[in-house]
């Protein structure tokens, strides 16, 4: 009578049938488990609070992280530039200028990781005068969106909409210096006329933000008006290209002098790429990153390493409770899960801990720094809390759990 | 069940266990042959370290034998696998240890509600059997008491009622009157002898006690590694 199986004894008789009871056995085991981790809270109170706070550590560091990044992205941008190409025809000596078509234009409008492309005409050397004294400086006529790509924004008054560009607007944009030259006091500009090869222009704002730094003696029309009124204004020979992340400037540069080459002629063109502010730009981020993803790392080694840790000296030090639980007729199944559910009891409930702790520790944050916590936080922090709850729990706890169920039973009991 | 022999649970043939320490090899049961029926209540006697733990823990498939066959009701019990041995425990086979073994951290309720919960009793029917069981020991009252904070006799008493509980077919005891005073004791004879008339349950009882030995169908003495007729 060799090897017989559950089934056939079953299927003789001699075992009653099964109760199918499986489900019911689970919710035990999870309830005893579940009393078990209660009622030995001391041994695991350490852990709890290390899991805790690493989950609300990384909660804050992942979502902050995020904050930072954006930041990162707009401030290390705007100083640098990382991700503005510029491309210009040069003046060829001899031939005409060579100016950007607007098929080309919207070729490069559709080239992969381009955000924004804008256009500008450029005058050397204008004058105007204003209470008979006379100012020279550098015209620029420049489209709406030349604003948002270099992150200008008005430091009085506005900026042009679409409105000044479509209709020629006579109207005008003045660096912050060319202003106080002329009419005293950058805040007083607004509002004022200036006269520009006998066409008046309203000044209707003082350009600011960051990279203003080096256009605070310059004017700026829109550029339809600039085409229409200004003599001896240069042909459409710059063009700015953003790109939407630092990792697409490489392929689009290489892709705009193709495209440019392929729909017109192309004599004198010249690409600039700011490549040392771009590497230095990536050479940071790279450390932020990796400072992200270390906590993360060290986070989940250091929390698996706790619970697998108490979980394997409790499987020593319980050795007598799995004999006896298996003396009484536990499966190792049964054992297993046991051992399992312990330690997901743990990680879930140090996890659940850890997403209240992280959400005040970022709303905190936000508050501080005058941001608003990122949509969805909530369910973004539970549901990152409760994988990486799983993730600890069947990790460290498999190990340990598996070592229990497949104790004999007669060893367990002679342990002493 | 009905397989011929139907009053037949025990049949053990040429039985021998050899414990190894070290370089030493232990024998400490030597060519054993033993038969136990239903309504029989078998007590096993001997010094102590001649053997009789190791006799019952093989009895209850916690550990195999060396050599040698052992039948329970006709089947291989030894060649099945290990989830059938546990099945076969928690629906056959009640256990009471000689260091009455409770679970810590546990109420009495609790280390009787383990085996039904092993045995998927629904949840209901659970304070019902309990109950039941520890009237048969007299501990009705201590039913909410932490195992930590019983005497030596109530630990022995809860550790029988935890065997009873799911009314097995086939009782092994390893000395389970030995921390009992007079009456307890009787009280718990009582009860075996009846559930071994009555719902024809097999047992084996390791005991030192010669008033327990007597009240049971047949008496062996286990030394040398060999089991003789007492
Ligand atoms: N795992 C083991 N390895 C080696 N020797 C063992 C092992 N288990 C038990 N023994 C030895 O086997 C012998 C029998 O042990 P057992 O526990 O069966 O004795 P016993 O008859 O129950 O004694 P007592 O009446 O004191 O409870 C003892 O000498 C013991 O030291
Ligand atoms: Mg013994």
């Amino acid at each position: 009578m060799a090897n017989k199986t559950l089934q056939s004894l079953r299927a003789e008789g001699f075992l009653p049938k099964d109760r199918g009871t499986r489900l019911l056995r689970f919710s035990d085991l999870l309830r005893i488990s579940f009393r078990e981790v209660v009622r030995k809270r001391r041994r695991y109170i350490g852990v709890m609070a290390a899991i805790a706070l690493g989950t609300a550590g990384l909660i804050t560091i992942v979502t902050m992280g995020r904050d930072l990044k954006a930041n990162l992205n707009n401030d290390l941008d705007l100083l640098g530039g990382a991700t503005i190409i510029a491309a210009h025809f040069d003046l060829q000596m001899g031939d005409r200028q060579e100016w950007f078509r607007t098929g080309t234009i919207d070729a490069i409008e559709k080239i992969p990781g381009v955000k924004e492309v804008t256009k500008s005409r450029f005058r050397s050397a204008a004058t105007t005068t204003f209470q008979e004294k006379v100012y020279g400086f550098n015209l620029l006529g420049v489209d709406t969106n030349y604003w948002s790509l270099f992150s200008f924004t008005p430091r009085y008054g506005r900026l042009f909409n679409d409105a000044d560009i479509s209709e020629g607007r006579k109207v005008c944009v003045l660096g912050q210096d060319l202003a106080k030259m002329i009419f005293g006091s950058p805040e007083g500009a607004v509002g004022q006329m200036l006269n520009l090869d006998n066409n008046l222009y309203t000044v209707v704002g003082i350009i600011g933000g960051v990279r203003a730094a080096d256009k605070t003696l310059m004017a700026f029309l829109p550029i339809t008006t600039a085409q229409a009124r200004v003599p001896n204004i240069s042909e459409l020979s710059s063009l700015y290209v953003r790109c939407n992340t630092w990792d697409d400037v490489a392929p689009v540069a290489a892709a705009l002098e193709k495209t440019i080459t392929t729909y017109q002629p192309s004599k004198g063109l010249r690409i600039q790429v700011g490549w040392e502010p771009l590497k230095q730009v990536q050479r940071v981020f790279w450390w932020v990153s990796l400072f992200i993803y270390a906590s993360i790392g060290a986070t989940l080694v250091l929390g698996g390493f706790g619970i697998w840790n108490i979980m394997m000296a409790a499987v020593t030090a319980r050795t007598r409770e799995i004999g006896l639980k298996k003396a009484m007729g536990a499966e190792d199944s049964d054992i297993l899960w046991q051992f399992l559910f312990e330690a997901l009891c743990v990680t879930f409930s140090s996890a659940l801990l850890g997403v209240a702790l992280g959400m005040v520790g970022v709303q905190y944050m936000c508050r501080s720094l005058g941001t608003q916590p990122p949509e969805g936080l909530f369910a973004i922090c539970l549901l990152a809390g409760l994988i990486f709850a799983a993730v600890l729990g069947v990790g460290s706890g498999l190990y340990p759990s598996i070592r229990a169920s497949r104790m004999q039973v007669v060893d367990a009991m002679r342990y002493e | 069940m009905n397989n011929g022999h139907s009053d037949r649970v025990i049949d053990i043939r040429h039985l021998s266990k050899t414990y190894a320490s070290g370089s030493e090899q232990i024998k400490v049961l030597k060519d054993i042959n033993l038969e136990v029926n239903r309504g029989e209540m078998l007590a096993i006697m001997g010094p102590s370290g001649s053997g009789k733990s190791t006799m019952l823990f093989i009895l209850g498939i916690f550990q195999p034998p060396t050599s040698g066959s052992y039948t329970i009701a006709g089947v291989d019990v030894l060649n099945l696998n290990r989830d059938a041995q546990a099945v076969f425990r928690r629906e056959k086979m009640g256990f009471v240890f000689q260091s009455c073994d409770l679970l810590e951290n546990s109420t009495v309720y609790e280390n009787l509600e383990l085996p039904l919960i092993y045995t998927g009793v629904k949840r209901h029917e659970r304070e019902h059997k309990i109950m039941e069981a520890l009237q048969r020991v007299n501990l009705e009252h201590r039913v909410r008491q932490p195992s930590n904070r019983l005497s030596g006799g109530e630990r022995q008493r809860v550790s029988i009622a935890r065997a009873l509980v799911n009314e097995p077919e086939f009782i092994l005891a390893d000395e389970p009157t030995g921390q009992l005073d007079k009456d307890n004791s009787e009280r718990v004879m009582d009860y075996f002898v009846k559930i071994t008339e009555e719902a024809r349950v097999a047992m084996v009882i390791v005991t030192h006690d010669a008033a327990t030995a007597e009240r049971c169908t047949r008496k062996c003495l286990l030394s040398d590694g060999v089991l003789k007729p007492y």
